[in-house]
């Protein structure tokens, strides 16, 4: 069975965030990026599944500028076969990476689509949503266990209050959840074997999808700084605040 | 000396606090203000005291002179040489009401800060401005500056960024004779005479208190990435570190024993590194600023399998698994804290540790066949933690005494390989009869007479580092 993985190359997740100082977006100047964290679950599902003899090959995806190559060769030393570029330095929006990826499902015809359930840059939470519908394809999101079974992937997500279990046709897509693995270190050996393994390079065009922006950043801004904490004299003090000024007793 | 002389009275010592300082004396208090990270002396201080300016400590050293009150500095009382504890009821002063940040100047790159900040405070406070306050370890959550200062802490950056010394850029002291001093004023150059500063850095508070300190901040590294390497044998460590110096600057040098691995993640959920099961483990970080960096320490790696010293490695693929990967190393003391350690804190020159290593191991072998040992240590900078932990069924006092049996032979090695009792932890009360090892007759008969200049009446920190007399 083939697998496709889709990673994303977004700001490292312990970079504390700048807003640029005319609110137009976050300063990426000279920070530190890495592989989108749900997108590091993706490719550990898959590779355990190769792991199990379920999985055959896994095929590696990204979408994005030159340097997003360093997050494919990432993929590969974790356990990727091969991988594939779709080079832009353009904005791509969710649906347009929903369709490149769906031009990809085309030509590759996985049995299976892994992907982040969202992104940690824009938290949009749409792109394996919409790659689903475009391929025709059933979609088991948020996933903490996956099990596939013959020509079924069986999904359980992560709901208020308990836990769903959706059993899918394969081919599906599937968007990895926080609590689905705990992703392994890419070992320096792997990472000089993935050096060797192939990575194909295509525009959009070749695709044959043009990324066309479709909504327009009004403004980022910083969230409220924290109010800091205050310390009480005594518990009669700390019971008047929680009453009286906080509200909540 | 304890307190004696006329009975201790806490109202009298709290009207001379006129800044808003505070006398605690409820049980609790004395309990936990009267130790530090060690467990081997019951706390009995008479009280504590916590005062919010440097006048304020110059009133309560006076006050001590005429009572004949012994004093005990204490910080984040984190230390591991028994150096902030009061058993002998002795007045605690701690520094947790001063601890402000009181000035920052940009263009000297130096930050002025009362003696109870936190180090991890001073290390945000310095990222906030863009800089970097580069002396870290695991305790920096809880750890003082006064304590960082008074013990000389070194930590996991020293191989790049020195010890806490090197940062120190000027200090405000109350002597132990009540002397109000400032000392080099924030200068960095300053040559005329004795430079008084670096007597109190790593002082343990036996010659007075240090109220504030003047700190240097450096720029922020950028890339740092971690490897962490298994490596087949002890000595092996030293070769990767030489393979690897020779070529990158590293801001990170550790190592640690399987054990140590084991003991973490009994304690916490931290994932090994890889699946070989390697006896030793390296940690190296180092500023990847370039794709160049990446592939020289690629190379190196190479290198080092090829000759037999590694068996597997991982590298950081972002900042998130930076720090990961150092909780590996980071979470190691609070693992086996429960285990009552007995800790050495040993050190040589560099050039010497592979020898070194091989010598104490056969004896600690030998001597210690039914304890369990956890090695770790900052080993780029020759500094070895040796950790004996306690047998569960084993009462405490029988257990240190077992192992001071052996310090004597492994010391005894110290001394012939010209190398420290006390690397980077001090001397307290638990490495003071070892001093000798480390220090001649004649250096430790200097120290005396210094201390009995500072401190005349022998009030400040007695029983700790050296004896008065
Ligand atoms: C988990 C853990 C990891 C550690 N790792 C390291 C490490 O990697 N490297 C390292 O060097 N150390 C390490 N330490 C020990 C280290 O010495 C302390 O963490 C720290 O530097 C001591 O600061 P403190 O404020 O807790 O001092 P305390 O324990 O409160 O005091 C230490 C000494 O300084 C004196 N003192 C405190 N404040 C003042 C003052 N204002 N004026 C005069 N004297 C004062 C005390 O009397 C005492 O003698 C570690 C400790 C722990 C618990
Ligand atoms: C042209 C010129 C340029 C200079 N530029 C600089 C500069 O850029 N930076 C700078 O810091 N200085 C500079 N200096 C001054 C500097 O202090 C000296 O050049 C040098 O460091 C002193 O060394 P010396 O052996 O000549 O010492 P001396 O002049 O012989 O002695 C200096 C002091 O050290 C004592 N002393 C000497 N030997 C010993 C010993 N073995 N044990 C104990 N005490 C000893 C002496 O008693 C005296 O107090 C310069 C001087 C000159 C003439």
């Amino acid at each position: 069975m083939k697998v496709l993985v889709a990673v994303k190359r977004v700001i490292d997740y312990n970079v504390k965030v700048r807003v640029k100082p005319d609110n137009t977006g976050v300063d990426l100047a000279n920070v530190k990026m890495a592989m989108n964290p749900f997108c590091e679950i993706a490719v550990e599902e898959a590779v355990r599944l190769k792991e199990k003899g379920i999985a055959s090959e896994i095929v590696a995806v990204t979408i994005g500028p030159k340097v997003s190559q360093e997050q494919l060769r990432t993929a590969l030393a974790l356990g990727a076969d091969r991988a594939i570029q779709v080079e832009t330095d353009d904005e791509v929006q969710s649906l347009d990476a929903a369709k490149m990826l769906k031009a990809v499902v085309d030509k590759e015809e996985p049995n299976l689509v892994i992907m982040g359930k969202q992104s940690i840059d824009t938290d949009n939470n749409q792109t394996g949503q919409m790659l689903a519908q475009l391929a025709g394809m059933p979609q088991g999101t948020f996933a903490s266990e996956v099990e596939v079974e013959g020509e079924k992937v069986k999904v359980t997500r992560e709901i208020d209050g308990g836990l769903l279990t959706v059993s899918l046709n394969l081919p599906a897509v599937v968007t990895t959840d926080l609590r689905l693995n705990e992703p392994r270190y890419a070992s320096l050996p792997n990472i000089m074997k993935a050096k060797k393994k192939p990575l194909e390079t295509v525009s959009p065009a070749d695709l044959g999808v043009e990324a066309a922006p479709r909504l327009k950043t009004l403004k980022v801004e910083e969230p409220q700084p924290r109010q800091p904490g205050i310390k009480v004299e005594s518990v009669e003090e700390l019971v008047d605040k929680l009453k009286n000024e906080a509200k909540v007793i | 000396m304890s307190s004696t002389g006329t009975a201790f009275d806490p109202q009298t010592l709290e009207s001379l606090l006129t800044d808003g300082g505070k006398v605690l004396t409820a049980p609790d208090d004395l309990a936990s203000y009267g130790c530090d990270w060690t467990r081997i002396y019951e706390p009995a201080p008479i009280a504590v005291v916590l005062p919010k300016s440097t006048e304020e400590v110059q009133a309560i050293v006076r006050f001590a002179n005429e009572q004949h009150m012994a004093l005990v500095p204490s910080g984040g009382r984190t230390g591991l040489s028994a150096g902030a504890v009061a058993a002998n009821g002795e007045l605690v002063v701690a520094f947790d009401r001063m601890n402000q940040i009181l000035d920052f100047n940009a263009s000297d790159r130096i930050v002025q800060c009362q003696a109870g900040v936190v180090t991890e405070q001073l290390q945000n406070f310095a990222e906030e401005q863009d800089l970097y306050y580069p002396v870290d370890f695991a305790s920096a959550g809880s750890s003082q500056l006064g304590g960082n200062l008074s013990t000389n802490a070194g930590g996991i950056k020293v191989i790049r960024y020195g010890m806490s010394r090197d940062w120190v850029a000027g200090l405000k002291v109350v002597t132990g004779s009540g002397e109000i001093l400032e000392l080099n004023r924030g200068l960095e150059k300053n040559n005329t005479g004795y430079d008084l500063r670096q007597l109190f850095i790593g002082g343990e508070g036996t010659l007075g208190f240090i109220t504030e300190a003047t700190m240097k901040l450096t720029r922020q590294p950028t890339g740092l990435t971690v490897m962490v390497l298994g490596l087949n044998d002890l000595t092996n460590t030293m070769d990767v570190l030489q393979a690897f110096r020779n070529k990158l600057d590293l801001t990170a040098y550790e190592f640690f024993s399987h054990e140590a691995i084991q003991h973490v993640q009994q304690h916490a959920e931290v994932q090994s590194p890889f699946e070989t099961e390697a006896p030793y483990y390296a940690l190296l970080e180092f500023e990847a600023i370039s794709d160049g960096v990446l592939e020289e320490a690629m190379g190196i790696f190479e290198q080092c399998v090829e000759s037999g010293w590694v068996l597997d490695g991982v590298i950081s693929q972002s900042e998130a698994q930076a720090e990961k990967l150092w909780q590996l190393r980071e979470r190691i003391s609070e693992s086996i804290a429960p285990r009552t350690p007995y800790k050495n804190d040993l050190s040589v020159r560099v050039s010497r540790v592979p020898e070194f290593l091989q010598e104490i191991d056969s004896v600690v072998q030998k001597e210690y066949p039914d304890f369990e040992i956890v090695w770790f240590g900052h080993i780029g900078d020759g500094n070895l933690h040796l950790n004996i932990l306690k047998p569960e069924d084993m009462e405490k006092a029988e257990f240190f005494r077992r192992c001071e049996t052996v310090n004597d032979l492994v010391f005894g090695i110290v001394e012939r390989y010209e190398g420290s009792v006390s690397a980077e932890h001090g001397v307290g009360m638990v490495k003071k009869k070892y001093l000798g090892y480390t220090k001649s007759e004649a250096e430790i008969a200097v120290m005396k007479g210094i201390k009995r200049v500072f401190d005349p009446n022998g009030i400040m920190n007695p029983g700790k580092l050296i004896d008065s007399e």
